[in-house]
């Protein structure tokens, strides 16, 4: 606790996190920029007729094509505020309030970088990045400082080893190390898109290599950026590994994500050298009053908790996490399955017996439909809505079934789901385990 | 000092990283310029050229033929005449068949596609009113299901051929019904003649893209087969052909609706399902040269401690076997003997999970694949 509260004490050259809001900025900018190009706004948000809100934010629903665009808008704008330092306060809270929003509305479109997103636009609403070098200082020279607080420098580093550590930890099954699998599957399948090092990926051992080598990358590189000495080789690794990772596979614009994150670990000269136009000037701390200190303190506690329990929570479910997914968002699972199944839902008329199958494409996206028949929460959900649609349409008490097969790794599809469950009468909840998913050991 | 280089040497780095992964990274959705450059791959070389490319030429020479008897019937209608137009149906039918797994790419250009030839059952009151004069484009907006083979089915199988002899000679519309039926014959043939050519390779060369747009992401060749090869799987073949006729698909079919079978008037429906599945066969076992089944082949893929190429090629086979035990026509089948006919369901449904979810993901191609931003 002594050390945490000297992070509140120590003071720290304001550079590293100026060049990271400028460096994150931009990636946030392209990346939105990008999102509203590839037409995603209207395939994501206004095409569907139905979405697949997270539990807790059932209440929040897209809005209009007009609506959905200019959040989409505003979030480029904040971004591009973001990365200029220009009202830096408001740009940060419309961004985490926008991206976050956009977050919520549909499971189906859940990322790993875009919760790194979520949670970096807010800690950056909690630290002073414009105060130094920005379009804020130039507008209000009084604005500028040139030493903070340490911890608003380091909470970004011990998140960023957070998620690094994590992804290394769940990297730790029989599948990853053992039978170096999704990437045995996925390497060959990618290399003939691979330039130079294609005829490599078609080899087993190159999986095996690569499988040991993200395990090993994830697990150490945040103590090797933490450590001065291994700071440089450990950065040049960064670059390669997601180089590397962008060159195999479609992830947009992750790589970019983390390769401007991590730069916050290199040294304030490092930094300063950067910035080095921006270095004249008066030496100035910025204080926070001891109310604000008192507060931050317990928030960014509180938040760390949160960060180190969130990607344990699945230790409270039986059963395989890859299979169940429960507990599998939010916690640094990356690339880490090959998962695809195909799923039938039925409606029952009980009145009349009458079952017939039910056409999935009438009502989702075909993106929905395939993220649904992998992910059972998400079946819970179209089941319900199932069940109010066909209400509408005249079944007084509709039963819901599904006949779901899923295959694993190329484990080989079984049967996912009880199909003789009436999904309708199910609910959703906080911690709950979903009993009817089948276990993945059972032979059908 | 040190520092200074450090910085620079860094950013320039990320900045050159950066510019060389914009400049290689993979293109969109829908853009089938794409893939590997110039590598091709040898399984899509014997697929598009020993394969698919054949049944194109198939599928042209039997439309040709059905449009030269079409003709010769509507110049001298004659009972010779109508049996030379049936038979000639149900070869074109048949050809059909052979190609409707192959729904990208030329085909989807030329409109050979599902929705405009092969829309059952036929809106047989659209023909009525098309054949009375009523004025329409073939591939106009709600046409669908007065063209292509159930249209013709309808037409030359509806009724006896005494019936059938008159529409087109003393009917009053005679000449309305003489000239729906070469529009619909010549429809066919001008298509499935473009397509063809399209595949070519002394034509549109297509098979050569084909060929070299390698990999598995969005617009690769194999994620645009397998795509249109298990949609016309799940979909036409499992739902329409048989789930729909046997009340397990849909609110509005229940209990049997045996009159929405494929090929209805004709009663051909069990030749068409078993030309389909022979046609998928074929594909997958990639003739005499390489095919889907070595890619599987290829991998440590399982189904229930079977190789799951094995588990793909024994359900296959199984799944002949059954259709070959049904009977036409299958409407009757459907009526009187349903307990085959849902058995034959049963197995359908096993192959299209083997597919689906098995076969797409031990190749590492995404199903109803949306481009997004990846993980």
């Amino acid at each position: 606790m002594m050390m945490v509260i000297n992070h509140f004490k120590r003071y720290r050259h304001i550079a590293p996190l100026a060049v990271l809001r400028m460096a994150f900025g931009a990636v946030l900018f392209v990346s939105t920029v990008r999102f509203i190009v590839k037409g995603w706004v209207t395939d994501f948000y206004i095409t569907p007729r139905f979405h697949f809100p997270f539990y807790g934010f059932e209440w929040l629903h897209p809005g209009s094509a007009g609506c959905m665009y200019t959040v989409y808008g505003l979030m480029a704008a904040a971004a591009f505020c973001i990365c200029t330092g220009l009202f830096y306060r408001i740009a940060t809270i419309v961004f985490f309030c926008c991206f976050g929003y956009a977050e919520m509305l549909d499971k189906t479109y859940y990322l790993n970088h875009y919760y790194l997103v979520t949670i970096f636009s807010f800690l950056l609403m909690l630290v002073p990045a414009h105060r130094y070098c920005s379009l804020d200082v130039l507008r209000k020279p009084a604005l500028r400082v040139t030493q903070v607080p340490s911890w608003t420098i380091l909470i970004f580093k011990y998140q960023l080893c957070l998620i690094y550590f994590f992804a290394g930890l769940s990297k730790l099954t029989h599948d990853w190390l053992i039978e170096a699998l999704p990437l045995r599957i996925w390497l060959p399948a990618k290399a003939p898109t691979v330039p130079v090092i294609s005829s490599l990926l078609h080899h087993d051992c190159v999986a095996c290599f690569f499988s040991w080598g993200g395990m090993l990358f994830d697990l150490s590189i945040g103590f090797l950026l933490l450590y001065r000495p291994t700071r440089r080789p450990a950065y040049i690794l960064v670059i390669i590994f997601h180089v590397l990772t962008a060159l195999i596979f479609q992830i947009g614009v992750f790589p970019y994500l983390m390769m401007s994150a991590t730069l916050i670990f290199f040294s304030e000269d490092f930094h300063r050298s950067v910035l080095r136009k921006a270095n004249s000037g008066e030496e100035k701390q910025l204080v926070f009053s001891r109310p604000v200190r008192i507060t931050l303190l317990w928030a960014l506690s509180v938040y760390f908790l949160l960060q180190v329990l969130m990607p344990l929570r699945f230790l409270l479910y039986p059963g395989s996490l890859f299979w169940t997914e429960e507990g599998y968002r939010f916690s640094w699972r990356v690339m880490l399955m090959e998962k695809s199944g195909t799923t039938y839902f039925y409606i029952k008329d009980p009145a009349t017996g009458r079952k017939f199958q039910v056409n999935n494409g009438k009502f989702l996206t075909p993106y929905q439909e395939r993220m649904m028949e992998t992910q059972p929460d998400m079946m819970l959900q179209y089941a319900h809505i199932l069940a109010t649609e066909y209400k509408e349409r005249g079944i007084t008490n509709p039963q819901v079934t599904v006949e779901s097969y899923v295959t694993l790794n190329g484990h080989g599809s079984r049967l996912f789901i009880d199909s003789a469950r009436n999904l309708a009468s199910e609910k959703e909840t906080w911690f709950g385990h979903k009993n009817w998913i089948l276990p993945m050991d059972e032979k059908n | 000092m040190k520092h200074k280089k450090l910085a620079a040497a860094v950013v320039t780095g990320t900045f050159c990283a950066t510019l060389v992964l914009f400049s290689c990274s993979k293109s969109d959705k829908n853009d089938d310029s794409q893939g590997g450059g110039n590598q091709s791959d040898t399984v899509l070389v014997n697929l598009g050229a020993n394969v698919i490319s054949p049944a194109f030429n198939q599928l042209a020479t039997a439309t040709a033929g059905l449009e030269t008897v079409v003709t010769a019937f509507t110049n001298f209608p004659t009972s010779g005449s109508l049996l030379a137009m049936k038979n000639a149906f149900k070869d074109a039918y048949k050809a059909w068949e052979g190609v409707s797994a192959y729904q990208f790419g030329p085909m989807l250009d030329q409109s050979l596609t599902t929705h405009f030839t092969n829309s059952f059952p036929a809106d047989t009151a659209i023909i009525k009113s098309n054949i009375a004069g009523a004025s329409y484009t073939m591939d106009g907006l709600g046409n669908f299901a007065a063209q292509g083979f159930p249209a013709l089915d309808y037409l030359l199988f509806a009724y006896n051929d005494n019936y059938v002899m008159a529409r087109f000679t003393t009917d009053a519309n005679a000449t309305g019904a003489k000239n729906y039926l070469k529009a619909l014959a010549g429809a066919l043939k001008t298509k499935a003649a473009a397509v063809a050519n399209a595949w070519s390779a002394t034509g549109g060369n297509y098979v050569d893209k084909f060929s070299k747009a390698t990999g598995v992401d969005a617009g690769s060749s194999l994620s645009q087969l397998l795509n249109a090869f298990v949609q016309d799987f799940d979909v036409t073949l499992q739902n329409y052909k048989i789930g729909i006729p046997i009340g397990k698909y849909g609110p509005n079919t229940l209990p049997i609706s045996p009159e929405k079978v494929e090929a209805y008037y004709s009663g051909y429906s069990v030749a068409l399902l078993i030309a389909q599945l022979q046609a998928i066969q074929t594909m997958y076992l990639g003739g005499n040269g390489g095919g889907i089944d070595d890619k599987v082949a290829a991998t440590t893929a399982k189904n229930n401690g079977l190789p799951l190429n094995d588990a793909i090629k024994n359900q296959i086979n199984t799944l002949l076997a059954k259709l070959q035990t049904l009977q036409d026509p299958l409407s009757a089948a459907v009526q009187n003997n349903i307990t085959t006919v849902n058995d034959t369901y049963t197995e359908v449904r096993k192959l299209t999970v083997l597919l689906k979810a098995d076969m797409s993901s031990a190749l590492g191609v995404k199903i109803s694949f949306q481009d997004d931003d990846g993980d």
